[in-house]
C-alpha cells in the first residue's frame, strides 16, 4: 500500500514545497527589514573580537536615526473576537486625523485597512508600518503589539480598543521606552490609573467616566433609591459598574444586588435568578457587552416576566437596536454615555467631523451601516471610531506644537501630549497626572420617536468628568471588580451640575 | 523513524554509535545547532518573538505527541496544565504592593517556578487517574471538559484570578531584559524533553506503556497496572507541560483565563496535528509552521489582493490543517519521512524488507 509513489504522495510534495516556499519568503522579508541592524553591529563590534556567546539585542543605531525623522505609526485593531466587527471602524479612526489634518491619502476608497499615504506632520513623514489584530484577549494582542513595535519597527502606537487589552498594552508601554503609546478606546481604569506607564497616553474616558452623570439622574430624577447591577465579569465591565455604582450611591441611593456573568455567556438564565424580583427593586442597571446585552434582557423578561424601560438603565451597549427584540417596552430606560453623542445633538464641529470622514473614503464596512458598504459618516459618529480619532489628533497636535521634535525618546512630544488640550467635535478632552482624560459625557434615555421607534435621544451633559470621581478612586483604592467600589455616600464634583439637553440643545 | 518505530521492536541494550548516528538524530542535532546559533544572524524578532514562541509550543505540543504516540492518548489538557502553572508562577511572584488580582505571595522567582511545577504535576496526577480507564474519543472529551473548567475554575475564583487575569508578572532576574537567554534556554530545555521522552520510550516503563497502547487487555492480563501507566504518563506530560507553561507566563508577562480557553487549546492540538501527532520532532516543527504563518503570511507580497489578511489567519491554519489531514495524516514530519524514504528508495535499490514496521499501530487506541 505504502511502496508505490502516487498522485497523493506527490500532492503532499507539491503542498510542503508551497508552504515552505511561502515561509521561506516570508522569512525572507524578516531578513531583509533585519540587514541593516544585524549588519552594522558586527561591524562596531567586531574589532575587540570577543566571542561573546549570548549576543545582546544591540540598541541598532540605525532605526533610532530614523525615529528621529520619521514617524512609524502602528494601530492596534480588532478583527476577531466579541468587537471583530469594529476593525474598519477604529482602523479609519486612527487614520482619519491623519488624512483629514496631515495631508494623508486614504489608499482605497472603501476600506481604511489599506492605510494611508502622503500625510506629513511638522515635516514628519507619517507612515503605516502596521495593523495589528486583536481579539479582546490580552495574550493575543500582546503577540500582535509585539509584533508591529519588534518587527515592524513602529515607534508611535495606537490601539487598542477593549479593556484587558489596554492593561496588556499599558504593561507592554512600560518595558518600551522608545515607543509612543495611545490608547485607542479601551476604557479599563487601571490601565492609566494603576499602570500608569509614563508613555501611554488615554485621550478618552474609561468605562465608569462614561456613567457618570447616571446615577445622579436615576435617584433624582427617576426616583429610583435602590438598584441591583448586572454586568459582564471583566474589567470593563467592573469599571462600567463602578462608575454607575460610585454616582448612584454618592448621592444617596443602595445597590443591593450585584451579578457578574462571565464574558461570552450565552444563557444568562441562572444568572437573571440571582436578580431581585421587580418589586424588590426600583430599578436595574445592566453592564453587559456584546450579543450578551439582549441575551441577557431577554433572559430577564422570560425569568420576571415583566421588562419596562423606567425600570432599567444600561451602559453604552443599551442601544436602540434592543427594541428589535425586546419590544419598544424598553422605551424610558436611561443609558450612560460614550465617546460621542447621539445624532440629535449636532453642531458645526460635529458636521465638519462628521464630513470629513465622508471626504476621506467612499463608503466602509461598519456595524454602524450593518456590515454593508455604507457612509464612513455613520462609523465616525460612533465612539470605537472617535476614541481612536482623538488619539491620532492629540498626536498630530502634540508633533506640530513641537515642531516634530522626536529626540529623546519623544520627551517634547509626550510633554506636549500630557499638557494638549484638545477641542474635538464631541467636546473638551485634557489628560490628568496619569495620562487619563479628563472627558465630557452625556446621560441619553430611550425615547419613542414620532414613527413610534425607539430611539437614543441626550438628556444631560456632564462636563470635565475626571477619573478620580471626586476621590472616590485612587491607585491606593481597590480596583473595580464584584465588590469594589462599597456603596458609601460621598460628595461628587459634578453632582448636581448636569447640563440638560433638551431637543438637542443643551440648556446653558 | 517515527518514535514507534524506535521503541516497539524488542528493547536492545544500550545505545550502539550507530544508532546514535542515524539520520534521525543527526538532523535533530543539526536542527538545535541551528537554534543555539541563530541568536548570531536571526533579527531580534524573529528569535526573541517567533522562536522563543515556537519552543515554547513545541515543548507544550511534545507533551500531546508524547500521550499520542506511546500512550494512544490524545489530551486536550496540555494547555491548561501549562496554564495551571502559569497562574501559580503569577500568585506566587507578584509582590503584595503590586497592583494585580491573585494571592500575591511575592515569592522568589524559582521557589515560585518549584511551588507551579509542585501543583501542576499534582494537579495532572489527579486528572490523569481520573482520565486514565477511558481511552479513544471518551479520553480527548473528559480532557476537552478539563479545559473548559479550568477556564471558568480561574475565570470565577476572583482569589487565584479571576477573567481579568494577573498582570505584570516578570521573569527571575536571569532572563529579565535577557530575552535571548530565554530563548537559549528554551532551545537546551526542547533538546531535554525531546531526549527524555525517547530514552523514556525505551525503559521499561515505556515498553510497558506502548503495550498498553496496543492491547490494554493482553497487557492487563500480564500483570501490568494499565490505569496506573496511563495515570503517570499523564502526570509526566503535565509536568513537562507545566515547564512551558512557565516559561509562557514569563515571556508574556500575564495570563488570564482566555489564555488558556478552547481557542488556545485547540491551537495547540492544531500545532501537534500540523507536525505530526506521532513523531516528536512534529511538534516543534509544528510550532514553527504555525507561529511563522500566524506572523509573516500577512506580510508576504500581494496576499492581502487574494483576501489573506491578519483576519484570515485561522481560516489559513484551518485549510492547512485540512491539506495535512488529507494528504498526511502524520503531519508534516510523515512527509518528511515519506520525502526520506522516496529518496532512499531513489538512490538505493530494494535491499529488502523495510525497515519501519510498526508506524501504523501506534494510532490505534
Amino acid at each position: 500500500m505504502r511502496h508505490k509513489p502516487t498522485i497523493r504522495r506527490l500532492l503532499s510534495l507539491v503542498g510542503i514545497l508551497a508552504v515552505f516556499t511561502l515561509l521561506a519568503a516570508s522569512c525572507g522579508d524578516d531578513d531583509e527589514e533585519a540587514a541593516p541592524a544585524t549588519t552594522a553591529a558586527p561591524a562596531t563590534t567586531a574589532a575587540p573580537a570577543e566571542p561573546d556567546p549570548e549576543p545582546e539585542p544591540e540598541p541598532e543605531p540605525e532605526p533610532m536615526e530614523e525615529m528621529d525623522t520619521v514617524v512609524r505609526l502602528g494601530i492596534l485593531g480588532e478583527c476577531e473576537g466579541a468587537f471583530g466587527a469594529f476593525h474598519e471602524d477604529v482602523v479609519g479612526g486612527a487614520s482619519l486625523p491623519f488624512i483629514t489634518f496631515a495631508g494623508g491619502t486614504s489608499n482605497s476608497p472603501t476600506s481604511a485597512l489599506e492605510g494611508f499615504s502622503g500625510a506629513v506632520v511638522a515635516g514628519v513623514p507619517i507612515e503605516v508600518v502596521g495593523i495589528g489584530c486583536g481579539d479582546d484577549t490580552p495574550d493575543r494582542i500582546i503577540q500582535e503589539v509585539r509584533k508591529i513595535v519588534e518587527q515592524d519597527g513602529a515607534n508611535v502606537v495606537i490601539g487598542p480598543l477593549s479593556g484587558d487589552e489596554s492593561i496588556a498594552v499599558a504593561n507592554y508601554a512600560k518595558d518600551h521606552p522608545d515607543v509612543t503609546f495611545l490608547n485607542g478606546i479601551a476604557g479599563a481604569q487601571e490601565t492609566t490609573m494603576v499602570v500608569q506607564a509614563p508613555n501611554f497616553f488615554r485621550f478618552n474616558g474609561d468605562g465608569a467616566q462614561w456613567n457618570a452623570g447616571l446615577g445622579d439622574i436615576l435617584h433624582n430624577v427617576a426616583g429610583w433609591d435602590t438598584a441591583a447591577v448586572i454586568a459582564d465579569d471583566y474589567s470593563f465591565g467592573w469599571t462600567s459598574t463602578a462608575g454607575f455604582i460610585a454616582e448612584f450611591c454618592a448621592v444617596g441611593g443602595d445597590v443591593i444586588s450585584r451579578v457578574f456573568p462571565p464574558l461570552g455567556t450565552t444563557d444568562y438564565s441562572s444568572f437573571v435568578q440571582q436578580l431581585p424580583d421587580p418589586d424588590e427593586v426600583d430599578g436595574y442597571f445592566w453592564a453587559v457587552g456584546g450579543s450578551g446585552t439582549n441575551a441577557s434582557l431577554e433572559a430577564f423578561l422570560a425569568a420576571k416576566g415583566d421588562l419596562t424601560g423606567d425600570q432599567h438603565a444600561g451602559n453604552l451597549f443599551f442601544s436602540p437596536a434592543l427594541a428589535a427584540a425586546l419590544g419598544t417596552d424598553i422605551a424610558g430606560a436611561y443609558v450612560g454615555g460614550f465617546a460621542t453623542l447621539p445624532g440629535d445633538v449636532t453642531s458645526p464641529a460635529i458636521q465638519e467631523y462628521l464630513a470629513s470622514a465622508e471626504a476621506a473614503w467612499d463608503s466602509l464596512v461598519s456595524p454602524m451601516s450593518g456590515m454593508e458598504p455604507g457612509s464612513p459618516a455613520a462609523a465616525a459618529g460612533f465612539g470605537f471610531f472617535y476614541g481612536f480619532y482623538s488619539s491620532g489628533l492629540a498626536f498630530i497636535m502634540a508633533l506640530e506644537q513641537v515642531g516634530g521634535d522626536l529626540s529623546d525618546n519623544h520627551a517634547a512630544l509626550r510633554d506636549a501630549l500630557a499638557n494638549i488640550q484638545i477641542d474635538g467635535p464631541y467636546g473638551t478632552i485634557t489628560l490628568d497626572e496619569n495620562r487619563q482624560a479628563i472627558v465630557d459625557t452625556s446621560v441619553q434615555q430611550l425615547v419613542l420617536n414620532d414613527a413610534g421607534e425607539v430611539v437614543s435621544q441626550t438628556v444631560a451633559l456632564i462636563p470635565a468628568v475626571d477619573q478620580s470621581f471626586g476621590g472616590t478612586f485612587s491607585p491606593q483604592t481597590p480596583p473595580p471588580d464584584r465588590e469594589n467600589p462599597v456603596c458609601e455616600t460621598r460628595d461628587l464634583p459634578w453632582a448636581g451640575n448636569a447640563i440638560p439637553v433638551v431637543d438637542g440643545v443643551p440648556q446653558g | 523513524m517515527s518514535p514507534t518505530g524506535t521503541a516497539s521492536g524488542p528493547a536492545r541494550p544500550g545505545w550502539t554509535l550507530r544508532r546514535l548516528l542515524s539520520a534521525r538524530n543527526l538532523v535533530v542535532a543539526a536542527a538545535t545547532a541551528l537554534a543555539l546559533l541563530l541568536p548570531l544572524f536571526g533579527s531580534n524578532f524573529f528569535v526573541e518573538f517567533v522562536m522563543t514562541r515556537t519552543m515554547i509550543l513545541g515543548i507544550a505540543a511534545a507533551t500531546i505527541v508524547f500521550l499520542a504516540a506511546y500512550g494512544g492518548m490524545i489530551s486536550l489538557a496540555q494547555y491548561l496544565l501549562a496554564g495551571v502553572a502559569g497562574f501559580m508562577v503569577g500568585n506566587a511572584v507578584v509582590a503584595q504592593d503590586a497592583w494585580s488580582k491573585g494571592l500575591k505571595l511575592g515569592w522568589n522567582p524559582w521557589v515560585a517556578v518549584l511551588f507551579a511545577l509542585a501543583v501542576t504535576t499534582a494537579v495532572a496526577f489527579v486528572l490523569g487517574a481520573l482520565a486514565s480507564r477511558t481511552t479513544g474519543i471518551y479520553f480527548l472529551m473528559i480532557t476537552l471538559t478539563y479545559a473548559v473548567i479550568g477556564y471558568y475554575v480561574f475565570g470565577s475564583i476572583t482569589p487565584l484570578s479571576g477573567f481579568g487575569g494577573i498582570t505584570g508578572i516578570d521573569p527571575p532576574g536571569l532572563f529579565e531584559d535577557h530575552p535571548v537567554r530565554m530563548y537559549l534556554a528554551l532551545v537546551v530545555l526542547s533538546v531535554l524533553v525531546y531526549v527524555s521522552f525517547r530514552v523514556l520510550a525505551a525503559t521499561p516503563f515505556g515498553l510497558a506503556l506502548q503495550g498498553i497502547r496496543d492491547d490494554p487487555v493482553r497487557m492487563a492480563s500480564l500483570g501490568f497496572n494499565v490505569s496506573l501507566h496511563r495515570t503517570l504518563a499523564f502526570t509526566l506530560a503535565g509536568f513537562t507541560a507545566g515547564l512551558a507553561g512557565v516559561f509562557n507566563v514569563w515571556w508574556n508577562g500575564q495570563i488570564d483565563p482566555t489564555s488558556i480557553s478552547i481557542g488556545p487549546t485547540l491551537d495547540l492540538l492544531i500545532v501537534a496535528v500540523i507536525g505530526g501527532t506521532l513523531s516528536l520532532e512534529g511538534a516543534w516543527l509544528g510550532a514553527f509552521v504555525f507561529v511563522a504563518a500566524n506572523n509573516y503570511l500577512r506580510n508576504l507580497p500581494l496576499v492581502d489582493h487574494i483576501g489573506i489578511t491578519e483576519a484570515r489567519f485561522n481560516t489559513i491554519v484551518g485549510v492547512l490543517v485540512l491539506l495535512i489531514m488529507i494528504l498526511s495524516p502524520d503531519g508534516l514530519a510523515g512527509i518528511i519521512e515519506r520525502v526520506r524514504k522516496g529518496l532512499h528508495r531513489l538512490f538505493q535499490p530494494p535491499p529488502g524488507p523495510g525497515s519501519t514496521p510498526a508506524e501504523a499501530a501506534a494510532g490505534s487506541p
